[in-house]
């Protein structure tokens, strides 16, 4: 078994609140990835999955406080923090960021932004910095002469495939994007996710897709982690999780996907995800859970392994537990 | 597509309390919150509400009458008259009590007038629309660039000196300011919800108008009232200054101008000139708090600044929990 | 070509505004109960002077007529006489204004540098004690009525700096360098143009210092950091220049301000400059010099919002949308 690219260890991620006290946003997350993988992460909004691939980048804001490693090909570049993780930013990880729109400054023009870091990390500069951007911006399927546009000239679609590029253009080992389709239209949707699928193998890219839209997850990504309340509740093959997931909110997110030649109802989760200013007590999603038993709301579910390459962090999945119930 | 979907009121969904009809809690509460919560507010509300209340009882405050002679031309400070006296032997003290109620008034009633008038266009060319808007914002625009001061300084010179005209000239040259910041709050206010409800009943134009959009946008219009106050009292001293105020009434502006053309200056009598700027700056500095704060409080700019001198800080592992 | 109609269009705005300026100086002093001769204080005015001047004013003709007499008259560059100097107005403004010009621009350059080196760091340090002390300074400065500002100055200043005019009027006797003519006209310059520009500094501080730090609140900052730009580089290539369109904005709104101030502090130092003239004008109600003055003030304004306006779209080409 190769080393793998990006390694998470117990991941943990607090913000200040303004009031006094903190926020645990990121409960002890740890994953491990292999060159050229496509992984998912999912979740409601304000699980956390946003607040992790910041905290791969160092991206976090001064009332963040993080502890864990992210070890990227074997070094843990968060151990001195903002030192040590500017180094790798845009050269080894980058980031599509939500709503790519806004990601360009409005007063400078397309080219000049995403020739940027090349002149930054010393890769490219002038004429060649400028070849360069041409080419990612064909390979995204946008004409080389709209180097010279600003963005607002752009549609969304075109934006957000010039981010895309512009993310490239330090040729990254590992690319994050967090939803990076929302807001688009289905057609542009799907053309930017088949954008995402070629570039991931003609760069050798591993890619880490953020989204909230699972069937996105179903088609670009082989493994994902779902999350909830900061922390990943179940992570496998996509499949698995899709056909036979082990943890009841996995569950329930999947089926509340209508398929368009079913005739059954939506589902939706009723209740609202548990505050995370305070400690909690027992599994996380107990209140809302169709499953939940009597250990549920006492005991806290530990992430094990069901299956080879597969964990679920749920009681039910414990033989000793159910039969004691 | 699919989602996934919670329950109402999950997190990262927060219901906007104005697509309740009528408004929900009512804006009026914002003012007083702001006011309760932020220092800045206040402190320009206090020393506002204060210098209102030396206005109002300044007979009772003043130790001398306004015109009464009780001493030598220019006599500096001294244990009798804090304040020294003016080049007519009056008590500057007592000046600066009486004549903070004509540089009150002018303030607040031109102000008064400003708002109804920007108030009024604004609120009529965001609500219309169209041929009214453009028509309307050409007009406002036309004003907006031509320099205030010098127009009125000219209406006045020919119109006449009495304080009716002044706060009338200002009200006039400065609503265009209101007009344009109401004008874009009522244009966003008219796309809520309850609005639309209100248009399909079929409620008329003026109803909708005074009991869905006016109440959204009065604390913006109080906040832009409160700062267009400065501005007022800062028009009144300029006017004065250039010998265009009443001639028969006492106000800050007016003491600048007196100390100035009876040449303070030579005799360094800075008693006769000090006070009243001190006094003007004050209570303009007192509007513009108040009124930013207000501001400030109404367009909530909660986004978390990305930079920062200070970094993300690194911590240990918590201790794992043996449940 | 890109903003080609934007130009178009702000050109047309101008002119219109000059025609609204015009036509309105026309109404304001023709379109008056009684007419602009019946308040004429001056020593030689009597009741048939007053009448001969009526006669020679055409205000006895009627408004429209005059109105047509007025634009024909301005087309040639002649805005009347001077009621008190009997000269052409048009020879009373110019070199006033050649004197008023360089004082407000020394005056708007010291409050545009230090204004925006205060909004930088304020916003930048933001929360500090740095952006506190800041914000209390600017409000403070932006609070103080100039023409007080110029007369406490004058007494602070009284024995170092020179208190009025424009230059020392000896000094053409012993022959000096154009250095030692330079420095004195800057002495005389300075108190005034400190005083417009500590009042403007403080406005421009609080606006450069609430758009920037607009700016920094932006995604694209976010994405610059994450690119691996340091802070200041954030700051100076993405933020600021973000930020330069309000700025410039708000700087333009500020002319009308300029004008009031010159007014005010060439009264206050006596600075021979268009603003004086204005001033003593009013005092005599010598309304075609005043008339003047004020169809040039508001050219000027026009004119130098105009320039704000193509400026405008170097700086964010998004306005032409």
């Amino acid at each position: 078994m190769t080393e793998p690219v990006l390694a998470v260890e117990d991941l943990h991620v607090w913000f200040d609140l303004e009031q006094g006290g903190e926020l645990h946003a990121v409960q002890g997350v740890s994953l491990a990835l292999q060159t050229g993988e496509r992984f998912g992460f999912v979740g409601e909004s304000g699980c956390g999955k946003t607040t992790t691939i910041l905290a791969l980048m160092g991206l976090l804001p001064s009332s963040a406080s993080v502890a864990g490693r992210v070890l990227l090909e074997g070094e843990d570049i968060l151990a001195d923090g903002e030192e040590s993780v500017s180094p790798h930013r845009w050269t080894d990880i980058a980031m599509v960021f939500q709503g790519a729109m806004n990601a360009f400054n409005p007063v400078k023009r397309v080219g000049e932004q995403i020739a940027e870091p090349m002149k930054l990390h010393e890769i490219a500069e002038g004429r060649t910095a400028r070849r360069q951007v041409g080419e990612l911006l064909e390979r995204v399927g946008i004409p080389a002469a709209r180097a010279s546009s600003y963005p607002h000239e752009f549609s969304g679609g075109m934006r957000q495939r010039a981010a895309i590029a512009m993310a490239l253009a330090c040729k990254p080992k590992v690319l994050l994007a967090d939803e990076p389709t929302t807001a688009l239209d289905v057609m542009v949707q799907a053309q930017i996710l088949q954008l995402l699928i070629g570039l991931a193998d003609d760069f050798g890219l591993t890619l880490v897709l953020v989204t909230h839209d699972l069937p996105i997850v179903a088609q670009v990504c082989s493994r994902a982690a779902v999350m909830y309340a900061g922390e990943i509740v179940e992570i496998g093959a996509t499949d698995t999780l899709y056909h036979d997931p082990r943890h009841p909110y996995t569950r329930l997110l999947f089926a509340a996907t209508p398929d368009l030649y079913d005739e059954e109802p939506v589902l939706s989760i009723p209740g609202t995800p548990p505050r995370l200013d305070r400690e909690l007590v027992g599994c996380p999603f107990a209140p809302r859970c169709d499953r939940a038993f009597a250990p549920c709301d006492r005991v806290k579910p530990r992430l094990v392994a069901t299956d080879t390459g597969h964990s679920a962090a749920c009681h039910l999945n414990d033989p000793a537990l159910k039969a004691a119930s | 597509m699919s989602t996934i979907a919670s329950g109402p009121g999950a997190a990262g969904a927060p219901t906007d309390p104005s697509d309740v009809p009528g408004g929900g809690r009512g804006r009026g509460g914002v003012v007083w919150s702001v006011l309760r919560s932020r220092p800045q507010a206040a402190i320009g509300g206090t020393v506002l509400v204060l210098t209102i209340l030396v206005a109002v009882f300044a007979p009772l405050l003043a130790p001398y009458g306004p015109r009464e002679k009780v001493g030598p031309p220019f006599a500096p400070p001294s244990s009798a008259y804090p304040l020294g006296l003016d080049d007519g032997g009056v008590d500057m003290l007592s000046l600066i009590i009486y004549g903070s109620r004509v540089s009150l008034v002018v303030g607040f009633a031109a102000a008064a007038v400003a708002m109804l008038i920007g108030g009024s266009v604004g609120i009529l060319a965001g609500y219309f629309g169209g041929k009214t808007d453009i028509t309307l914002m050409r007009v406002t625009d036309y004003f907006l660039v031509i320099p205030d001061v010098p127009l009125m300084i000219v209406i006045a010179a020919i119109w006449g000196r009495s304080l009716t005209n002044i706060i009338i000239i200002i009200g006039v040259i400065y609503w265009t300011g209101t007009a344009r910041i109401i004008r874009a709050q009522v244009k966003s206010v008219r796309e809520r919800v309850y609005v639309r409800r209100a248009q399909a009943l079929g409620a008329s134009d003026s109803r909708i108008i005074f009991r869905h959009v006016l109440p959204q946008v009065a604390p913006l219009l109080v906040a832009n009232t409160v700062l267009t106050v400065a501005v007022a009292i800062f028009a009144e001293t300029a006017l004065a200054f250039l010998g265009l105020g009443d001639p028969s009434l006492i106000s800050w502006g007016r003491l600048i101008e007196n100390a100035f053309v009876s040449n303070a200056i030579t005799v360094d009598a800075w008693w006769a000139i000090a006070p009243p700027g001190i006094a003007v700056a004050v209570v303009i500095l007192a509007c513009t708090m108040l009124g930013t704060a207000i501001e400030d409080a109404l367009n909530p700019r909660l986004r978390v600044g990305h930079l920062s001198v200070r970094r993300f800080r690194l911590r240990p592992l918590p201790a794992k929990d043996p449940q | 070509m890109r903003g080609a109609d934007y130009f178009l269009k702000r050109t047309l705005f101008a002119l219109v505004t000059v025609f609204v300026a015009i036509t309105l100086n026309f109404i304001i002093f023709r379109a008056t109960p009684g007419d602009a001769v019946t308040g004429l204080r001056c020593q030689f005015c009597t009741v048939e002077f007053k009448d001969q001047l009526r006669a020679e004013l055409g205000l006895d003709k009627s408004k429209w007529e005059q109105y047509v007499i007025y634009l024909q008259s301005l087309a040639e560059g002649d805005m009347g006489r001077s009621f008190v100097t009997r000269e052409p107005v048009v020879d009373e403004l110019i070199d006033p204004l050649l004197n008023t010009l360089p004082m407000i621009a020394l005056g708007t350059a010291f409050s545009i540098v230090f204004g925006i080196l205060s909004g930088v760091v304020a916003a930048w340090r933001r929360g500090t004690f740095l952006d506190w002390g800041n914000l209390s300074f600017s409000l403070l400065f932006y609070s103080l009525p100039t023409q007080w500002l110029g007369l406490m100055l004058l007494i602070v200043f009284a024995g170092t700096l020179p208190a009025s005019g424009i230059a020392d009027p000896f000094l053409a006797f012993t022959d000096p360098s154009w250095w030692d003519t330079f420095v004195d006209r800057l002495e005389h310059m300075i108190l005034p143009a400190a005083t417009i520009g500590i009042v403007l500094y403080g406005e421009y501080a609080l606006i450069v210092r609430s758009s920037l730090m607009e700016a920094l609140s932006e995604d694209y900052v976010l994405t610059a950091r994450a690119k691996g730009l340091r802070n200041w580089a954030i700051v100076w290539r993405h933020a600021f220049r973000a930020s330069l369109l309000p700025v410039a904005t708000l700087i333009a709104l500020s002319l009308g301000y300029l004008v009031a101030g010159a007014i005010l502090v060439e009264a206050v130092f006596s600075y021979p400059g268009i603003g004086l003239v204005t001033y003593d004008a009013v005092t005599e109600r010598d309304y075609p010099v005043l008339q003047g003055a004020f169809l040039i003030l508001t050219l000027s304004v026009v004119f130098a919002n105009y320039l704000a306006d193509l400026l405008y779209f170097k700086l964010d080409p998004r306005v032409a949308e």
